[in-house]
């Protein structure tokens, strides 16, 4: 286990910049995840992290050693590939074994290690087969197993569970969570997902055009989001950015979908789309140019076309500085 | 093919196919079946699709007249070495070519692809003149060294580049961050990987050196050390016309190891072509 310090890290492709001054902390054993929208660098920072990618300016430490010049096999870490990237031609058991062998371990200590790491995951039988006959949660599996049998200081994930089906995106989310509360190692998770983000992390990192734009618990990134573009990423369905106009307010005000009320003296929202779900119903309309989306935890009866007054909730407003986009 | 096609189409399809593989099959089936009639059968007319008649001793004849098991095994013990001597080249350098970054590494590709382009023919003298200052004339080096260093390696190394490319970065990365070095991670990861485009280089190369012509007739002179293709020509009787009978027994058994090979390979071979994006 260890702890990860950014300082001032940067990366250029010759002139375009991609990562701008990014300063993180993370503390020993914390599962920290960066997430924001595709092409923000959250992956090219993962892999700077691991040593995959070489880093223009600033440090990057583990555990209080400056990694910037060593080689990703000499910074103690363990990487998930978006794609697993297990070896084809060799057994599950090789597979998992594989950094050990290299790393001059004897042959009882890889039996064990992979052992227990097959345990952990419940890849015992699967051990003798070749990764082209699993599906892909076994795959995944694999990966990880590959990863903790070394025991490194640190995991790094790059958006593993992307190439998985909806469902089985949340049972594997469940065993990565498991995982890190049995073994406490410090971890980076990349994900562009920010449902993923929210139930994994102890701390995000939202990312955006090479930038940090904020780094919180989910509940800071949720209740309080420090600009326009947190506070759009963060939450599904996204909050509403209103017009100050609209409430007579000079800032633009955020509302979540789930914090409307159908009361007198709300806005009055022309309604272009009932969603019901069971227990929740989503209604989208419109109010002026500005689309509105809410969402009760009840079942509404609205059709299409029919005018609601949608009063936000006053004490769960957001504002912001329509210049700047900060929080006020 | 298709398989909800009735059963008439699929009789004709089969028919026309059977009709195309006409005029590949034909040669072949000639060549073996007039190594075993007279010579005055071979240019009878109507000619005689089936022979009438089978005579087996020119396949002794084709022992008796030349060194033929000599010259047989020269052949095959030079297509080795090529062959494994041009993957042993090849592997490496379209390895480098996919995956080392190095100034001027796509100008480079480059001029190694333009060596395909320049004819054996034009170089034949000079390559000449080199081997025979250092003693190799009447050898089979120049029929091993050519290959290695010269045109069937750079079609080899542009086959085995085409192939890394393909293959995905992130096990390399994976091997990375497992510890290995570059050449550990070409050496366990990526050669195993290229079986299909090995297998592809490996026949391709084999036939290449199997059916050699020009290098054994210019740097080779004495029988004994002759290589099929050349030893095929010295057939011919005291005027110096072909022996056809004899000569196709020495041509048939010349071929029967490239049937044996595209028999048992033929799956590897389309698979590896596949993989290297050259087909389809």
């Amino acid at each position: 286990m260890a702890s990860v310090t950014l300082r001032n890290v940067k990366k250029s492709y010759a002139a375009a910049a991609v990562i701008h001054d990014v300063d993180i902390d993370i503390p020993d054993g914390e599962f920290v995840v960066l997430v924001g929208p595709s092409g923000c660098g959250k992956s090219t920072l993962l892999r700077m992290i691991a040593g995959l990618e070489a880093i223009t300016g600033g440090e990057i430490s583990i555990d209080g050693r400056v990694v910037n010049d060593l080689e990703p096999k000499d910074r103690d870490i363990a990487m998930v590939f978006q794609n697993y990237a297990l070896y084809p031609h060799m057994s599950v058991e090789k597979n998992m074994g594989f950094s050990l062998e290299h790393r001059g371990a004897s042959k009882e200590e890889i039996a064990g290690r992979v052992n227990w790491a097959a345990d952990i995951l419940g890849l015992k039988a699967l051990l003798q087969r070749r990764p082209g006959q699993l599906s892909g949660g076994q795959r995944q599996r694999v990966a990880m197993g590959r990863a903790i049998v070394r025991d490194p200081q640190l995991f790094l994930f790059d958006e593993p569970l992307s190439n998985l089906d909806a469902k089985l995106r949340v049972v594997m989310r469940g065993e990565i969570k498991r995982l890190h509360h049995r073994l406490k190692t410090t971890t980076v998770y990349v994900t562009h997902d920010q449902v993923e983000a929210m139930t994994m992390a102890d701390r995000i990192v939202v990312m955006n055009a090479g930038k940090v734009e904020q780094i919180g618990t989910p509940i800071e990134l949720f209740d309080k989001p420090a600009n326009l573009f947190v506070a759009g990423f963060i939450g599904s369905p996204a909050m509403n950015f209103i017009p100050g106009t609209l409430l007579a307010d000079t800032a633009i005000v955020g509302v979540r979908p789930e914090h409307f009320e159908i009361a007198e003296g709300g806005l009055q929202i022309t309604v272009t789309l009932v969603e019901p779900m069971g227990s929740d119903t989503q209604i989208s309309g419109k109010v002026g140019d500005t689309d509105i989306v809410a969402v009760f935890h009840r079942r509404v009866a609205a059709n299409v076309g029919d005018v609601l007054s949608l009063k936000p909730i006053a004490t769960e407003i957001h504002r912001f500085d329509a210049a700047m986009g900060l929080r006020l | 093919m298709r398989t909800d096609l009735s059963p008439r189409i699929k009789l004709a399809l089969y028919g026309l196919l059977c009709t195309l593989a006409i005029p590949f099959v034909f040669p072949t089936w000639w060549m073996v079946t007039s190594s075993v009639k007279p010579i005055s059968q071979i240019f009878a007319f109507p000619p005689e699709i089936i022979p009438s008649s089978f005579d087996w001793s020119t396949y002794a004849d084709v022992f008796r007249l030349q060194p033929f098991a000599q010259q047989y095994w020269n052949s095959c013990y030079i297509a080795a070495i090529v062959t494994i001597g041009t993957m042993a080249v090849s592997s490496p350098a379209g390895y480098a070519f996919a995956r080392i970054k190095f100034p001027g590494a796509n100008l480079l590709f480059m001029v190694v692809l333009l060596g395909l382009l320049i004819p054996s023919e034009v170089t034949i003298v000079p390559l000449f003149q080199i081997f025979l200052k250092w003693g190799m004339i009447n050898t089979h080096w120049p029929l091993i060294l050519i290959p290695i260093f010269g045109a069937p390696s750079v079609f080899a190394t542009f086959v085995m580049r085409q192939f890394f490319i393909a293959l995905p970065v992130e096990l390399e990365e994976a091997a990375r961050v497992d510890g290995l070095s570059r050449f550990k991670i070409f050496w366990t990861i990526a050669l195993p990987l290229a079986k299909p485009a090995l297998a592809a280089v490996a026949i391709f190369t084999f036939l290449h050196s199997w059916n050699l012509y020009l290098e054994p007739i210019v740097f080779l002179t004495s029988p004994e050390k002759f290589t099929l293709p050349q030893a095929l020509t010295q057939y011919v009787d005291v005027y110096q016309g072909p022996m056809w009978n004899i000569q196709l027994a020495a041509a048939t058994l010349t071929a029967l190891p490239v049937l044996i090979v595209f028999i048992f390979a033929q799956r590897q071979f389309i698979e590896g072509l596949a993989h290297t994006g050259l087909k389809g």
